[in-house]
């Protein structure tokens, strides 16, 4: 277990460096010296320092080396538009906004979700099935810009005396809970899914024909042998839900006007703030990277026969 | 917002190709086996339902511009947001345009959008999945390394960069952006499907009988693939559908007076408090394609799955 753990992580580096090479070279793509494109003008010998400053008189690989080497201090350099800040000030003020209503739309979605989907396995093909897999088909389809705008619509505005919820904005509770609601209904929608088609499936086990023959209790099964199998596919669905829950703040930020990272990404690369933009997406995709990180080595723990076969 | 169910899809294909191997010898069986998968999709309501309900969406798209007598492009305030009547059934925007006719062009656009994006996916995914598979040895493994490097990235920021890149949005740059992060599930589905066909007795003895390698991969392995791919075709084109509607709401879409139905939604959104419909409408229509597909998606891997030849 430990040697798995260990190859995991060492194969982290290179995929990291990878994908901020793939970021470098699609900035490097964007026309332009970022200095020249504001409306005043550089005196020359201005523009010269700028260029030593910032090593845009270097080769591209040194340039390259420079990004990582700022990726791995945790210095991602200035911001291009506005004056005096860093892209880390830019992260630092955003990002805990959205790691906040990511991590709320997450418990909404497995608090919700997982149980949900139970149900539904457990009363296969009765009408309380069909209902929830109705709900859960029918949400899982719908844009979120459309069940976000609906339930401002609903209860921040139709509501509004019986209801505590703003239209917009962050601050207090009351402010968390139409966005996380909007942001965590698709990963609700997929977690009852998962769970259910796990759980039919797991239902149908020698295991369990075993255990229900030697007579123990329904319940008893469910509990001990049921779930304890069809919730690993909960668990790994989970690394890919992170994408889900970034590609859908963007929207979801965008709605409610949260000043989390999403919105200022999407704002960032209208204002041609490309070190921002930049470092946004390492931002981003590095936590996916660690996070499918953690679920490898999760499913390795669950699982001892993805070991040998997973890096 | 659509979550990954390719992923889903991923077991359960591999188990199909190794089946298949068994019976895809001849032709003449293979024919069999063809009508005996349209026969199955046809018994299954719901995939029939899907493929019904997605053909009227294409149907209502592509008649309705023909039919109507409102110009979509013509601006009348007199006119403007009148609410769905027998003359304007989905009503009349902010300028005063007929939302039927601009909601069946918008579809347009966007089911244009999902098929390019989609066949440029497949294209890449095909390409490199097949390569890959088809190689084995070292090759295959960097190919594979690199691939699970870029797995679980998100695919909105790299799209948004894709478009930053371009410095234009149209229909062209559009559908690169969407596939530029989108096509590695259909490459290593491709390439777990090629890796199963390749231990086939037929390919062995086609490699005895002296064939060469493109023979091989385009007469023997490729075919045999088809049903998987078009499969994917239908998981795709939801998630590319969705994916621009999101770029098109957060206002990096093609511009106006064109539109999708990403667009549309967009300008509903700035009015939803007044005239909550024309959001709605463009909403309701991307849900309903994507439920569609997926049930024709479901639909298509239970026919082709030669297991469930017996139930």
């Amino acid at each position: 277990m430990l040697k798995f753990i260990i190859r995991r992580v060492v194969w982290t580096i290179p995929v990291i460096l990878l994908v901020i090479f793939m970021t470098f070279v699609m900035m490097r793509q964007i026309k332009g010296n970022p200095f020249q494109v504001t409306e005043r003008a550089v005196p020359e010998a201005q523009q010269r320092t700028l260029d030593r400053k910032f090593h845009l008189d270097q080769p591209w690989y040194i340039q390259y080396a420079y990004y990582v080497k700022g990726v791995f201090t945790a210095n991602l350099g200035p911001s291009l538009v506005q004056r005096d800040r860093d892209v880390n000030d830019v992260i630092k003020d955003h990002f805990p906004v959205s790691l906040k209503l990511g991590g709320l739309a997450m418990l909404w979605a497995v608090l919700v979700g997982i149980p949900l989907g139970i149900i539904a396995a457990l009363k296969q093909n009765t009408k309380l099935d069909y209902a929830v897999m109705a709900v859960v088909n029918a949400g899982y389809a719908l844009p979120n810009f459309l069940i976000a705008t609906v339930l401002i619509y609903l209860f921040a505005v139709k509501w509004r005396e019986h209801t505590p919820f703003p239209t917009n904005g962050w601050g207090g509770w009351e402010t968390w809970v139409l966005p996380a609601a909007a942001l965590g209904h698709a990963p609700m929608t997929f977690f009852a899914r998962i769970v259910r088609g796990s759980m039919l499936e797991t239902l149908q086990q020698d295991y369990i024909r075993t255990a229900k023959a030697k007579g123990l209790r329904w319940r008893r099964v469910v509990g001990l042998h049921v779930l304890r199998n069809s919730l690993i596919p909960a668990v790994t669905a989970a690394a890919p839900l992170l994408g889900f829950l970034i590609t859908g703040s963007f929207i979801v930020e965008f709605v409610f006007g949260i000043p989390g990272i999403g919105r200022y990404f999407v704002n960032s690369v209208t204002a041609r703030d490309y070190s921002v933009t930049m470092g946004i997406t390492i931002l981003l995709s590095m936590i996916i990277i660690f996070a499918n990180l953690l679920v490898d080595i999760l499913y390795g723990y669950l699982d001892p026969r993805t070991r040998d076969v997973r890096t | 917002m659509v979550i990954d169910r390719r992923a889903d899809f991923e077991a359960s294909l591999t188990r199909t190709a190794e089946l298949r191997g068994d019976q895809a010898g001849a032709a003449l069986q293979r024919a069999s086996l063809l009508r005996d998968a349209v026969h199955r999709f046809l018994k299954n309501r719901a995939a029939v339902a899907g493929a019904v309900a997605f053909l009227i969406m294409v149907i209502f798209v592509t008649i309705t511009p023909l039919l109507s007598p409102h110009d979509p492009y013509a601006i009348d305030f007199g006119k403007a947001y009148l609410k769905p009547s027998w003359d304007h059934p989905f009503g009349t925007d902010d300028f005063g345009r007929d939302l039927f006719i601009r909601t069946a062009l918008g579809g347009r656009v966007s089911i244009l959008i999902g098929f390019a994006a989609t066949i440029a996916i497949m294209l890449v995914g095909i390409l490199y999945g097949s390569l890959s598979g088809f190689a084995g040895g070292a090759l295959d493994n960097g190919m594979m390394r690199f691939l699970d490097a870029l797995y679980g990235l998100p695919y909105l920021p790299f799209a948004i960069l894709t478009l930053a890149i371009f410095g234009t949005v149209n229909f062209w740059t559009m559908v690169v952006a969407l596939t530029v992060a989108s096509w590695f599930t259909t490459a290593r589905v491709m390439r777990g499907q090629i890796i199963t066909l390749k231990e086939n007795d037929y390919v062995r003895a086609a490699n005895a009988l002296g064939a060469r390698w493109y023979r091989i991969l385009f007469r023997h392995l490729l075919p045999n693939t088809l049903g998987v791919i078009l499969i994917f075709v239908f998981l795709e084109l939801p998630g590319v559908i969705l994916g621009e509607a999101f770029l098109s709401f957060i206002g990096l879409g093609i511009s106006a007076p064109k539109a999708s139905w990403g667009t549309l939604a967009q300008e509903g959104y700035s009015s939803y408090l007044a005239y909550p419909y024309i959001i709605i409408i463009p909403s309701l229509c991307i849900g309903w394609l994507i439920l569609s597909a997926f049930f024709v998606a479901d639909g298509l891997r239970d026919a082709l799955d030669p297991r469930s030849q017996e139930a």
